[in-house]
C-alpha cells in the first residue's frame, strides 16, 4: 500500500531539483537548497522554461507571504507548510526581515520524506544553526520528527482524517504546538493536487474549525500553488505523462478552472479567495527591469509554449476572516494593482 | 551516388544514423546544391508546406504518411528540424539520451539526404534553430557528440545551415519564411541582396526573417524572444500588397490547432510538430497548395508510441511538481 505513494513522495525530488537549477542559473537566491539535494553538484540544470516557471512559483509565494506578514501587523505568526518536502522557506524566512515575527514554522510530509530532511538538517551546520541552541532541538519518532522552538518537522499522511492525525500533533495539550489564537498561514505548495478532494477538504476544514472556534482570535490564511485546468489538450497530456510515472492528480482534476478553485475555499468557510495563473503573474506582476534580467539569464525563444505551460499552474490565496484589508501588495516589482490577501 | 544515397535514406527512415564519413560527404554535397540556390527560392505549385518538426522523427514519418513521400510530393520545410531548447530534459545518465526520443540528427540528416537526392522536390528554409548559437547551447550539439563521439557532425551540419535559403516564393504568390517580416525590408527582392552565408546575426533583416512574429498590434513591436520583431496586420497587408502576394506562410510559433490564419488570411502559421515536446497536446498540420494555389490544411496527430518494434520511449516531459 505504502509503495503506491512512492511516486508521490518522489515529486519532492522534482521540486527540489527544479529549485536548485533556478538557483544555479541565477533566477533565485537560495543558499540552502543545495544542502537538501543529494549530490547537488552533479545535478544538471533544468530547461529554461522550467527555470522561469520555478522562479515565478517561488517569487509568487514569497510575495504572498510578505503580504501575509504585513497583514498580521506586528503580531507573531505561525506557518504550517503541508507537503513541505525539501522546501527551504523556513531558513530563508529565518534569515530575512520577518524572522522576529515567526512564532512557529511547522512542516508536514510523509515520514519517509521528513526523516530524510531531518537527517540532512542534522548533518548541515548551516541548517542546524538556524534552529537555535542545540539543547532545544530534538529528534524523535525514529528520526522522523524534528522539534525546535520555532521550526518543527512532523510526519503525517495528510489524507488520514485530521482528528486522528493532525489533532494529536498540532492541537493537543494545554499549550498546543499550533496556537489557535495567532494569525496562521497554511502553505500548500503543490500538494493538494495529489489528494482526493474529500481528503483535502477535510484537512482544510479542520484548520478552519480550529481557528474559527470561540476564543480563537486567529486569522487563517492559505496560499496554494498547483496545476489546474487539466481538462484541455495540454492537461490531458500532463495527466497521461504523470500517470506513466505512477502519479495521479485527483485533486487537480476536480478543479477545471480558476473559479472552481476559489469556490472551493469559499465553500470551506473562507471569506475571501483569489487566484492568479503563473502566466498572469509573469505578464502583469513582474516588473520590466526584472523581466530584462531574467531574459538575460538564458535564452528562451518559445513564448507560446511557455505561456501554455504557465497557464496551467496558479497561485491562489484565501483568508478566513473579516479582519481589515490588506495593504495592496505586488508580486515582483511590477505594477501596483496587486493581489495580496484582499477580497 | 544515387544508389548509395538511396540506401542512406533507407537507413535514416529506419531512424538509424549514417556513418560519420557518410555525413561528411552528404554535407559537402548539400552545400554544393544549396550554394546555387537563391536567398528566396522560386518554387512551382503544387507544393506542400511544413513548419517546425523539432527532432520529432516519428512524427515526421506521420507527416510523410499524410502528405505523401518525397519525391512524389514536392515539399517546402520552413525551418526548425532541430530540437527546441525548451524541450530538452537534461538527463543525468548520458546513456538515456538516444533512447528518449531525441532524433534531431536523424531528422535533419534525412531531410538533407532527400534534398541532395531530389534537389528540385524539396526546399529547405533556414529557421532560427538552424544556428550555431542555439544548437550549441542546447541539444543538437550534445546529441551529435553522444551519437558520433565528436563534434564533427555538428560542425558540418552548421556549415550546411549557413547555406540554407532564407525563404521561398511559390508561383510568385505565396511567400514562405520561418519567422516573418523585417522593418528593414519592404520588398521580397531586397532579400535577394542579403549575403546569407553566415551564422544568423543578432539583428538586421536576416535575423528578423528567422525570428519575427505576427501579433495583434499596429506597426512594429519589440519581440519577447529577444530577437526579431512583432508585426501587425497593417504591416502584413502592406507587405502583401507591395509584393503582389496572396499569403505569407511561416512557422516558428506553436499553433494548438496545427495552423493559424491571421489578418484576413494574409498570413498563416503552420506548425508540424504534434504534441510538441511530448507535452503540449497540440495537433500539427501541413499546408497543401494545389496547382491553383488553393489551400488545404491537413491536420495530424502525434505518432502512436508503438511505431517501433520496441515501444518508443518518449522524453520525460518536464512539469512543475
Ligand atoms: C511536489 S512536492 C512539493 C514539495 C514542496 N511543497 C515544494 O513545493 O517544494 C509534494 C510534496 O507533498 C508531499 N505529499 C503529497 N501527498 C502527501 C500526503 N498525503 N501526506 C503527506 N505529504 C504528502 C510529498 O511527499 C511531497 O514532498
Ligand atoms: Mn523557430
Amino acid at each position: 500500500m505504502a509503495d503506491n505513494d512512492a511516486p508521490i513522495r518522489a515529486t519532492d525530488n522534482d521540486a527540489a531539483i527544479a529549485r536548485l537549477s533556478a538557483v544555479q542559473k541565477g533566477y533565485l537566491v537560495d543558499p540552502y537548497i543545495a544542502t537538501l539535494v543529494p549530490r547537488a553538484h552533479l545535478q544538471q540544470p533544468r530547461p529554461p522554461l522550467i527555470n522561469i516557471g520555478t522562479y515565478l512559483r517561488s517569487r509568487g509565494i514569497d510575495d504572498l507571504l510578505d503580504a501575509w506578514f504585513r497583514l498580521a501587523g506586528g503580531r507573531k505568526v505561525q506557518i504550517v507548510s503541508l507537503g513541505a518536502g525539501s522546501d527551504t522557506r523556513f531558513w530563508r524566512l529565518a534569515s530575512g526581515t520577518h524572522a522576529e515575527q515567526l512564532h512557529k514554522y511547522i512542516e508536514l510530509d510523509f515520514a519517509e520524506n521528513t526523516s530524510r530532511k531531518a537527517m540532512s538538517i542534522r548533518k548541515s551546520k548551516v541548517l542546524s544553526a538556524a534552529l537555535g541552541s542545540p539543547d532545544a532541538v530534538s529528534v524523535g519518532g525514529g528520526g522522523t520528527t524534528l522539534r525546535s522552538p520555532v521550526y518543527n518537522l512532523l510526519p503525517v499522511d495528510l489524507r488520514t482524517p485530521p482528528v486522528v492525525s493532525l489533532e494529536p500533533l498540532l492541537a493537543s495539550g494545554d499549550e498546543p504546538l499550533l496556537s489557535p489564537s495567532l494569525p496562521t498561514l497554511l502553505l500548500f505548495e503543490c500538494v493538494l493536487a495529489y489528494m482526493a478532494p474529500s481528503a483535502s477538504n477535510a484537512l482544510v476544514q479542520w484548520f478552519v474549525d480550529y481557528f474559527g472556534s470561540p476564543g480563537s482570535s486567529g486569522l487563517l490564511g492559505a496560499v496554494v500553488y498547483e496545476m489546474f485546468k487539466l481538462g484541455d489538450a495540454f492537461g490531458r497530456v500532463m495527466l497521461n505523462n504523470l500517470k506513466s510515472r505512477g502519479v495521479s492528480l485527483p485533486g487537480a482534476e476536480a478543479y477545471p478552472d480558476i473559479a472552481s478553485l476559489s469556490r472551493r475555499f469559499l465553500d470551506l468557510g473562507f471569506t475571501a479567495a483569489q487566484a492568479l495563473t503563473l502566466r498572469e503573474i509573469r505578464s502583469r506582476y513582474v516588473g520590466p527591469q526584472e523581466l530584462r534580467r531574467l531574459s538575460r539569464l538564458e535564452m528562451l525563444d518559445e513564448v507560446e509554449e511557455l505561456e501554455l505551460v504557465l497557464d496551467h499552474y496558479c497561485h491562489f490565496v484565501g483568508r478566513s476572516d473579516v479582519w481589515g484589508l490588506v495593504t495592496k501588495d505586488q508580486v515582483g516589482s511590477g505594477d501596483d494593482d496587486g493581489d495580496g490577501f484582499g477580497p | 551516388m544515387p544508389s548509395d544515397l538511396d540506401s542512406q535514406i533507407e537507413q535514416l527512415i529506419q531512424c538509424n544514423p549514417i556513418s560519420e564519413e557518410q555525413v561528411k560527404r552528404l554535407c559537402i554535397k548539400a552545400r554544393e546544391i544549396l550554394i546555387e540556390e537563391s536567398n528566396v527560392q522560386v518554387v512551382d505549385a503544387p507544393v506542400t508546406i511544413c513548419g517546425d518538426i523539432h527532432g520529432q522523427f516519428f512524427d515526421l514519418m506521420e507527416l510523410f504518411k499524410i502528405g505523401g513521400t518525397c519525391p512524389e510530393t514536392n515539399y517546402i520545410f520552413i525551418g526548425a528540424a532541430l530540437p527546441s531548447p525548451t524541450c530538452l530534459v537534461p538527463m543525468n545518465d548520458p546513456g538515456d539520451f538516444v533512447d528518449r526520443g531525441f532524433y534531431s540528427v536523424e531528422t535533419f540528416l534525412l531531410l538533407l539526404a532527400l534534398k541532395v537526392r531530389y534537389p528540385d522536390r524539396i526546399t529547405l528554409i533556414r529557421g532560427n534553430h538552424e544556428s550555431r548559437q542555439i544548437t550549441q547551447v542546447y541539444g543538437f550539439y550534445d546529441e551529435c557528440q553522444r551519437k558520433y563521439g565528436s563534434s564533427n557532425v555538428w560542425r558540418w551540419c552548421c556549415e550546411v545551415f549557413d547555406y540554407l535559403a532564407l525563404g521561398a516564393i511559390v508561383d510568385g504568390r505565396v511567400f514562405c519564411v520561418h519567422g516573418g517580416l523585417s522593418p528593414a525590408l519592404q520588398a521580397i527582392d531586397q532579400i535577394r541582396t542579403i549575403d546569407r552565408k553566415q551564422e544568423v546575426p543578432h539583428d538586421g533583416a536576416m535575423c528578423d526573417l528567422l525570428w519575427s512574429d505576427p501579433d495583434d498590434i499596429t506597426g512594429w513591436g519589440l519581440s519577447p524572444r529577444g530577437a526579431g520583431f512583432l508585426f501587425g496586420a497593417d504591416i502584413t497587408k502592406t507587405f502583401a500588397h507591395h509584393n503582389a502576394i496572396d499569403l505569407i506562410a511561416r512557422a516558428h510559433q506553436l499553433a494548438m490547432e496545427g495552423y493559424k490564419l491571421m489578418f484576413d488570411q494574409t498570413i498563416v502559421t503552420v506548425w508540424s510538430a504534434p504534441n510538441y515536446c511530448y507535452r503540449c497536446g497540440n495537433v500539427a498540420s501541413i499546408l497543401e497548395l494545389d496547382e491553383h494555389l488553393v489551400q488545404e490544411y491537413k491536420v495530424f496527430q502525434h505518432a502512436p508510441s508503438d511505431v517501433r518494434s520496441v515501444p518508443l520511449k518518449r522524453p520525460p516531459a518536464d512539469y512543475f511538481l
